[in-house]
């Protein structure tokens, strides 16, 4: 499942540390559904991708999501506007990160991370849903700062039929 | 009212040409009886051509409940099969693609190959009934333009008959590719709703809900739909009920630029236009770049959405799944790219505008399960126009659509 490259950890503790830090902020505040804040994370080149199944290439599979940095704008613009009502009001939900798994990159780091989230869809069913997969971060260093180059996710299922994903995964 | 069984008659109660009954959306019996009469008798959509490039590849799907195995032979032929053992019944096969020489049954090892018939019995010495006799059972198929579609009935109306003037929707999704030929290669997504399957058909070809269900999306981003959700007057789009439950929302009155439906100019996609032109005339080919592709559900099960390819699978009486594919055109494969992003941004779970469908939709079925609820459809009953070849059409925001959706369902059901 992981696109990790190296066996052997290559960061230090402190490394270590700071982008496993970084990975569960990210986390908590797509939780939260904080969405400037969420957006603040990343790049202006970034990527954020779900495709549906590990292996995939975005120019031959469609994906669930595959925004590029205007279209990630779009989404957190669409989510802030109080009508988007899949996510109205926001669903409710925490996720557990672990097997957190760092190497570093020629600019940053790739990390990788499972993930089990539970979700309130409290839009309509209000019926609780367990989510799962791995994510694989490409973080890069600017200007002394972590920040997120992409984010790939995929999920246990996402070659099956899912519900609605109009949160932050 | 509760029901606990549904005769003709009580269809003919249920459905008035001004309204339905809620219960319609939320009896697991009338679920029951629709998937009999509409998705096991009735002619379905089951796969496309394109899925099946060469001798050997299958796919697997199912209808209701029925199990369907699609499969090129070595003969180039396409062949559509009920996907269970002819010795006991098993799943023959249980992968959703993949390329065959033979099936060999899990169970007890028969083996039937491409074209279907039983090819091994194994320990043959205690089994003496006719083997040719017993390959794959056949249901009706036939197909159009590459799409192929299947009926587990014996007998009734043939494919023809069941498509009609549909036969016109799918020729406006095909034409727009330079050879004529649609490529449905990208996979599909498949997004799980918490409603009855009707609700889909109806939403899709519901011209009304655009400018409020997706009110994010028009707030966040400028799209080809902002000119269908203006003032009332100033909407140029049209709704059909083309017969036969086959729906319809035209937007090509509403585009103002060629290629405006594609969210691009011509001069952006040099390599298409001129790939259109070669293949139909200058002429022709501004026709296409105006008109733009259909927006059309063909009864029951398949929806031509814009650039995209829908299916619609009933999986319980409040739950469905909407399957999606780019409809990706031969001879156009640099707009790939451009129709996949635009798939994303449109359909499935995470999409801009379904997403926002599917949580209306469960809200819809929510309120309906109190069971005796009226749904009111008579919007645009008094504007309505039927052309000489009987094709009913009326303001973009009319309930024509969903009229027409229902009277076949009436007579599907209650015939």
């Amino acid at each position: 499942m992981s696109t990790m490259t190296l066996e052997e950890p290559t960061v230090s503790d402190a490394e270590q540390h700071e982008v496993t830090a970084f990975v569960y902020r990210e986390a908590r505040l797509a939780d939260e559904a904080r969405y400037a804040d969420w957006e603040a994370l990343w790049t202006d080149d970034a990527v954020y991708w779900v495709p549906r199944a590990e292996g995939h290439d975005p120019n031959t599979h469609v994906s669930h999501i595959y925004d590029n940095r205007t279209r990630l704008a779009t989404r957190v613009r669409q989510l802030a506007t109080g009508y988007r009502y899949s996510q109205e009001p926001a669903s409710p939900m925490r996720r557990l990160l672990s097997n957190v798994e760092v190497t570093r990159t020629d600019d940053g780091y790739e990390v990788g991370s499972n993930f089990i989230l539970t979700e309130i869809v409290a839009q309509s069913t209000h019926a609780m849903r367990v989510w799962a997969g791995r994510s694989t971060h490409r973080l890069r260093r600017i200007d002394g700062a972590l920040k997120l180059a992409s984010k790939k996710v995929v999920l246990v299922n996402g070659d099956e039929a899912i519900p609605t994903l109009a949160f932050l995964i | 009212m509760r029901i606990e069984r549904l005769s003709p008659a009580s269809y003919r109660e249920l459905i008035q040409p001004d309204r339905v009954h809620g219960s319609l959306y939320t009896e697991p019996y009338v679920f029951e009886d629709e998937l009999d009469k509409i998705f096991h008798r009735g002619w379905v959509f089951v796969a496309h051509d394109s899925e099946l490039p060469n001798p050997g590849d299958y796919i697997t799907r199912t209808v209701g409940r029925q199990h369907y195995l699609v499969v090129r032979g070595q003969d180039g032929a396409v062949n559509v099969f009920f996907n269970r053992c002819q010795h006991r019944g098993n799943l023959l096969c249980n992968k959703p693609t993949g390329n065959a020489k033979s099936f060999a049954c899990p169970y007890h090892g028969w083996t039937f190959g491409t074209g279907g018939e039983l090819m091994d019995v194994p320990h043959a010495g205690g089994f003496e009934k006719d083997w040719t006799k017993l390959g794959l059972e056949v249901p009706r198929s036939g197909s159009y333009r590459g799409f192929i579609f299947a009926s587990a009935a014996k007998d009734g109306v043939s494919l023809d008959e069941h498509l009609g003037r549909a036969k016109e929707l799918i020729d406006r999704a095909c034409d727009l590719s330079p050879t004529g030929t649609l490529r449905l290669t990208a996979g599909w997504v498949r997004h799980e709703y918490g409603a009855n399957w009707k609700m889909l058909p109806e939403n899709d070809t519901d011209g009304y809900h655009v400018g409020f269900t997706h009110q994010s999306f028009m707030r966040a981003i400028r799209s080809q739909y902002d000119s269908f959700v203006s003032d009332e007057k100033a909407i140029k789009g049209v709704i059909r009920d083309w017969g036969n439950g086959h729906t319809e929302i035209d937007f090509a009155g509403g585009y103002t630029t060629p290629l405006e439906w594609l969210g691009t100019t011509p001069e952006k996609v040099p390599e298409y236009v001129a790939a259109l032109e070669q293949a139909n005339g200058k002429e022709r080919a501004a026709q296409l770049m105006h008109l733009g592709p259909p927006h059309a559900c063909i009864w029951p099960n398949l929806f031509l959405a814009e650039m995209n390819i829908v299916i619609f699978q009933p999986i319980a009486v409040n739950k469905s799944v909407q399957w999606h594919t780019p409809m990706l055109l031969e001879g156009a494969e640099t707009l790939d790219f451009r129709l996949m992003r635009q798939s994303e941004g449109a359909l499935g779970p995470a999409s801009f505008l379904v997403a926002d469908d599917a949580s209306i939709a469960e809200r819809t079925q929510q309120a309906l399960e109190a069971g005796d609820p009226w749904c009111d459809l008579s919007r645009g009953m008094n504007r309505e126009e039927v052309d000489e070849r009987g094709v009913r059409s009326s303001h973009m925001t009319d309930e024509t659509s969903n009229r027409g959706f229902w009277q076949h369902y009436l007579q599907v059901m209650g015939g």
